[in-house]
């Protein structure tokens, strides 16, 4: 069997051929350069042509067994084309709590796409799941091309599609040339992916037009995440005399308005003029933005006080004011400080010896110190040695990683540099998932300045250190966070992890030491140095100094990006800062670290965020997704959506891992099928410890958290289970639609109904067909008098 | 440098991985992905140990000794571990060891191996190891009911091959004595026997399609048998059946001819790389995961050599003679 690869007829042979040389040319020939290539190509063609691969046979030292293991190993490759636009379904934690799986369906029974294909008939769209866009807050969230969507409705897709069409349509328009003008103020507007799904890019838009129109002469800056995701697009107005002014969640609609009250448009005439259309324009166009797509929440300030005050910024110092890609403005306020005491006053001993007195331990999930592993990597003799940041960030419902790249691109470099000064390291690479597409723009532009500034690059800033930075694409492979199997994918392998020891920081990248940090460790870095250890230190916990990043999703009122200190209780997490459980439910736990990580139940979260704690609950700190559950959570699906992402996800290298991991989810699939027996859990305990004790790598070793500690916890729910109970009516084998008596017949729930489950009966009230329900939920969503309820086939044994 | 296994100093020669030094002193570690002197990396987790110091498991084969590393090769919790491996290797095989033909024959007859040189038109061979079991191979089976035909699994499917009218033939061959020496050693019934699973109509259909053989023969019994490592090792452990359902669609009876006498099939694969690793553009990895399979891309099958069979733990690469041309 050849490659799978199907060939596209509608392209041109000679002129396929040309652009792939021309790509090669460019890339280089070495078997290294594998994922550069195939993404080059993929993005050239959308797929890899089989005559492109051809191609590369021919024209580089790739042969044919390397590319079949490197392009189906990682998830980016494609081998056959797709719909002319792309539509991903996020499947992160907090997009499946919230029902990301009937938004899926919803789709594929819009678009009819057929079962087996992911196209549709007409080649117009594709549908694929995704692990996670990164916007948690907004889930569900579907992206269309570039265009992303939250809070998507199962029962309201064709909304979106129409939507996205729309807008396909609206031809790009040209940006007027700025005039010269006098500045009466600044707005800053946040740009990071959660702001941009939420609508922010049309508000630049708005602002830019509006502002034009009105003639008031602002500037208008787009800053980072502020963190505030559940509130965006939220923007800040700066009058001339410094005054701030901040509107969360505003919509396009009201920019003018916005204007209209901070500032004076040019003249009498123009401003009645304006006011005249504005308007009548309000009569158009009010309420049209209010749709489904962007659902906006009603409550507008009080909330964002609270959300920050218990709060402590050392990752994201800089928060809300910074522009990522101003550096003059980021040395303005401090940066490149610690970089510059560093090289200028320190020797490399003593920049280990801070780090390693401040106590950091590694931010990515295992909590190794920070220092130490320096100080091995300095250790060695060798010339050659490499820092790797790693960005490889692919939790499902964490994205802290991706907004510190995009958002505080050189406080990381900084970090970087400053590493590699202290471990002797002449070359660096960012590591950044290729799913991230902002972040790995905004690095590349941010290493490009920091070099026109001699930050980067020959005898930096003035010492005789030299240091350069280059940008590595992840191709879509969880795995790659292990830091062996991240250097493998550099390497041009399939991500399989090595056996430590020896460990990277001996023999790493090409055989060379590597120092291998991640984001959020290396955005502490320039704190520490300029700060010194003790300052830091003194923010923390006995074993875990410092803050600490978490995305904070799920159930809750105020989700987003935060970052706490170490030792704040995880209550507090929820009810300082996220403003409690959403819609006034209970709490019923908090799944810590994605899927490496465990559920703590609401008893126990009065626990101090502390990786030691924490390990000892059975979870682990892990990237730091946070996702609260509340009462209607069953957890034996969180248990099974975790494990299947890791199954997914698994290298397929070693045994307990490959095949253990399956057999864990056969077993669990059975038990939220209710047709598994009391056996059956035991037999999950065991294989989930055995998993634990004999997998080789970090994915393997805690893939079973999410089951060991779900069974630790919340046992009687998988016994519940077994017997064919599942109260929170989320395993759909367990449950039924009925109809109560509360209905009018209105008809609206067997209108909504997708597969007609529902007959058409007016003023009786309904019925549903069991035999004929997918149990999507559109009809409970519809009906406006609550009288569609779940309810489980089997009754509970009192 | 010293370590210490099963509470026996010994000292590291130069290079060695752990399971090397274990084996050296006399502790036989079960492994399948590793074979000395040859390309590999830790799959199986067959050779388990236990780090004393640390808790850890770890596989043996690419652990590189460190000094003062205490080792446990023996202990229960080791063993439970060889166990599990083993048998989620199995859940994962089409570990159809045994053609049940030659497991019901009660004169011990490998019905199986008959009919395959039968049907690689080795008659004479056939012949004589009909002659192996029987001192009249002419009138062998007449008094016999047949079992084998009864449990013939092509019977499943549409008719059971007519058994005995084939060996009857067979033994109507000219009586010569060969050359080469045939083996007729029984199938052991100690050793692990794999539960064969029914075919689904899919399969039923698909053999039904492919299969034809002059004997009509599905040849369930896994010809690379012989060396399979993991057949032996679960023996070794006490396995006797199966703990785990197979609920992957492992391809059935799908054979590839590779080249001259050496096959491959792919159900009978436990991905542990040995073919990967040491073949120059050959074969390779597919896909990720529990779905991950080791492919052989047509355009690569020159670049393998005889030797990968021995190499191969299972009988997923076997060698086979066929008739000579």
């Amino acid at each position: 069997m050849a490659c799978q690869c199907e060939h596209n007829p509608g392209e041109n042979r000679a002129g396929l051929l040309e652009k792939v040389d021309a790509i090669i040319e460019q890339t280089g020939t070495g078997r290294e350069m594998i994922i550069p290539l195939l993404q080059a190509l993929q993005n050239e063609f959308n797929y890899l042509p089989a005559d492109a691969i051809e191609r590369i046979y021919e024209r580089t030292e790739i042969d044919r067994a390397q590319l079949i293991s490197v392009s189906t190993f990682y998830s980016q490759f494609r081998h056959i084309p797709l719909g002319q636009h792309l539509i991903k379904v996020c499947t992160g934690t907090a997009c499946h709590v919230k029902g990301a799986g009937n938004v899926y369906d919803a789709f594929v029974r819009e678009l009819e796409i057929e079962e087996g294909s992911i196209t549709t008939n007409d080649k117009q769209f594709s549908i694929e799941k995704i692990a996670c866009l990164g916007c948690c807050t907004l889930a569900p969230v579907v992206q269309i091309d570039k265009k992303i969507y939250g809070h998507v409705l199962p029962g309201r897709v064709n909304e979106v599609i129409e939507d996205f069409l729309a807008s396909q349509q609206e031809k790009e328009k040209e940006d007027a040339a700025q005039e010269k003008r006098k500045i009466a103020g600044e707005i800053r507007l946040g740009m990071g992916s959660c702001c941009m799904a939420s609508g922010s890019t049309d508000i630049y838009e708005e602002l830019k037009t509006a502002s034009m129109q009105l003639g008031i002469e602002v500037n208008i800056k787009s800053v980072g995440c502020v963190g505030v995701c559940n509130k965006v697009p939220l923007i800040d107005v700066v009058t001339a005399d410094g005054a701030i002014t901040r509107y969360p969640n505003v919509k396009a609609t009201e920019i003018k308005e916005i204007l209209h009250q901070h500032f004076k448009p040019a003249g009498y005439l123009k401003r009645l003029k304006n006011n005249l259309v504005n308007h009548i324009d309000m009569f158009h166009t009010d309420l049209t933005w209010d749709n489904v797509i962007w659902k906006p929440e009603n409550e507008r300030t009080g909330v964002i006080d609270s959300f920050l005050a218990s709060q402590k910024h050392i990752s994201t110092e800089g928060y809300g004011f910074l522009t990522p890609l101003n550096l003059e403005e980021y040395i303005n306020h401090g940066g490149f400080e610690g970089l510059k005491k560093a090289l200028g006053t320190q020797t490399p001993r003593q920049v280990i010896d801070t780090v390693l007195q401040s106590g950091i331990r590694g931010r990515g999930g295992g909590g190794f110190p920070t220092g130490k592993k320096w100080e091995i990597v300095a250790a060695s003799g060798k010339k050659e040695k490499y820092t790797i940041c790693n960005g490889d960030e692919g939790d499902p419902g964490a994205f802290m990683d991706r907004m510190m790249l995009e958002s505080y691109p050189f406080r990381v470099i900084e970090g970087m540099i400053i590493a590699a000064y202290a471990v002797g390291a002449d070359k660096g690479i960012f590591y950044v998932r290729a799913e991230y597409p902002l972040a790995v723009v905004r690095i590349r532009s941010a290493i490009e300045l920091c070099s026109q500034q001699n930050l980067l690059g020959n005898k930096i800033a003035g010492s005789d250190f030299s240091f350069d930075i280059e940008v590595f694409e992840g191709a879509g492979a969880f795995v790659c966070g292990e830091e062996t199997a991240l250097i493998a994918s550099i390497e041009g392998e399939r991500g399989f992890p090595k056996q430590r020891p020896p460990y990277p920081a001996v023999e790493g990248l090409n055989g060379k030491p590597t120092l291998v940090n991640n984001v959020e460790t290396l955005s502490q870095i320039p704190y520490i140095v300029k700060h010194s250890a003790h300052y830091y230190n003194q923010v923390g916990t006995d074993n875990s100094k410092g803050t600490k990043v978490f995305a904070l999703a799920g159930k809750i009122r105020h989700g987003g990006l935060i970052e706490v200190p170490m030792g704040i209780t995880l209550n507090q997490i929820i009810e300082e800062i996220g403003g409690g459980v959403e819609g006034g439910e209970k709490l019923k736990a908090v799944q810590i670290g994605g899927p490496s990580g465990g559920c703590i139940p609401a008893d126990l979260c009065d626990v101090q965020v502390d990786f030691d704690a924490f390990n000892q609950m059975g979870a682990m700190m892990g990237s730091g997704g946070l996702v609260v559950l509340s009462e209607s959570d069953c957890m034996v699906d969180v248990a099974r959506y975790f494990l299947s992402f890791t199954c997914d996800q698994s290298c397929g290298k070693c045994t307990f891992c490959r095949v253990g991991i399956r057999r864990m989810l056969d077993i669990l699939d059975k038990i939220c099928s209710g047709k598994a027996s009391l056996e059956d859990i035991d037999k999950l305990e065991e294989l989930a410890i055995h998993v634990k004790k004999a997998s080789m790598c970090g994915l393997g070793k805690t893939a079973p958290n999410p089951v060991l500690t779900t069974l630790k916890y919340f046992r009687h729910e998988y016994e519940e289970h077994v017997q064919g109970i599942c109260k929170t009516g989320t395993c759909k084998d367990m449950i039924k639609y009925t109809v109560t008596d509360e209905c009018v017949g209105c008809t609206k729930c067997a209108k909504a109904c997708p597969v007609e489950a529902i007959p058409y009966t007016p003023y009786k009230v309904h019925t549903i067909e069991t035999e004929t329900c997918v149990l999507c939920g559109l009809c409970v969503d519809e009906c406006s008098f609550n009288a569609i309820r779940k309810k489980p086939l089997k009754e509970a044994k009192v | 440098m010293k370590i210490t296994i099963n509470n026996i100093s010994v000292e590291v020669l130069a290079g060695e991985t752990l399971i090397e030094t274990a084996r050296r002193i006399g502790y036989d570690i079960p492994s399948l992905c590793y074979a000395k002197g040859a390309g590999h990396k830790s799959s199986c987790m067959v050779c388990a140990v236990k780090n004393c110091t640390t808790g850890q498991v770890i596989p043996s084969c690419t652990t590189i000794p460190t000094e003062g590393m205490v080792i446990d090769t023996e202990g229960e919790e080791v063993n439970q571990v060889r166990t599990l491996s083993l048998e989620l290797l199995l859940s994962d095989h089409r570990a159809d060891c045994e053609a049940p033909c030659s497991m019901v024959c009660s004169k011990g007859l490998d019905v199986e191996k008959v009919l395959d040189l039968y049907d690689n038109g080795l008659l004479r061979e056939a012949r004589a190891l009909l002659a192996k079991t029987f001192h009249l191979p002419e009138t062998a089976c007449d008094e016999c009911k047949a079992p084998c035909e009864k449990a013939c699994r092509r019977g499943t499917i549409d008719k059971a091959v007519s058994i005995r009218t084939i060996l009857k033939e067979i033994a109507t061959q000219p009586e010569e004595s060969l050359a080469k020496d045939i083996d007729n050693s029984k199938p052991d019934k100690k050793l692990y026997l794999s539960r064969l699973g029914r075919f689904r109509n899919k399969e039923k259909e698909y053999l039904k399609k492919t299969v034809d053989t002059p004997s009509r023969c599905l040849h369930c019994a896994c010809a690379g048998k012989k060396g399979c490592k993991l057949r032996h090792y679960a023996t070794g452990q006490g396995i006797k059946r199966p703990r785990y359902d197979a609920t992957s669609a492992l391809p059935v009876m799908e054979r590839t001819h590779i080249r001259e006498d050496i096959w491959f099939e792919q159900a009978k694969c436990i991905r542990c790389g040995l073919c990967v690793y040491n073949t120059k553009n050959g074969f390779t990895f597919k896909d990720r995961g529990f779905g991950m399979q080791i492919m052989l891309p047509e355009e690569n099958k020159p670049n393998i050599p005889e030797q990968l069979a021995q190499l191969c733990p299972t009988g997923a690469i076997y060698i086979k003679q066929t008739k000579e041309a």
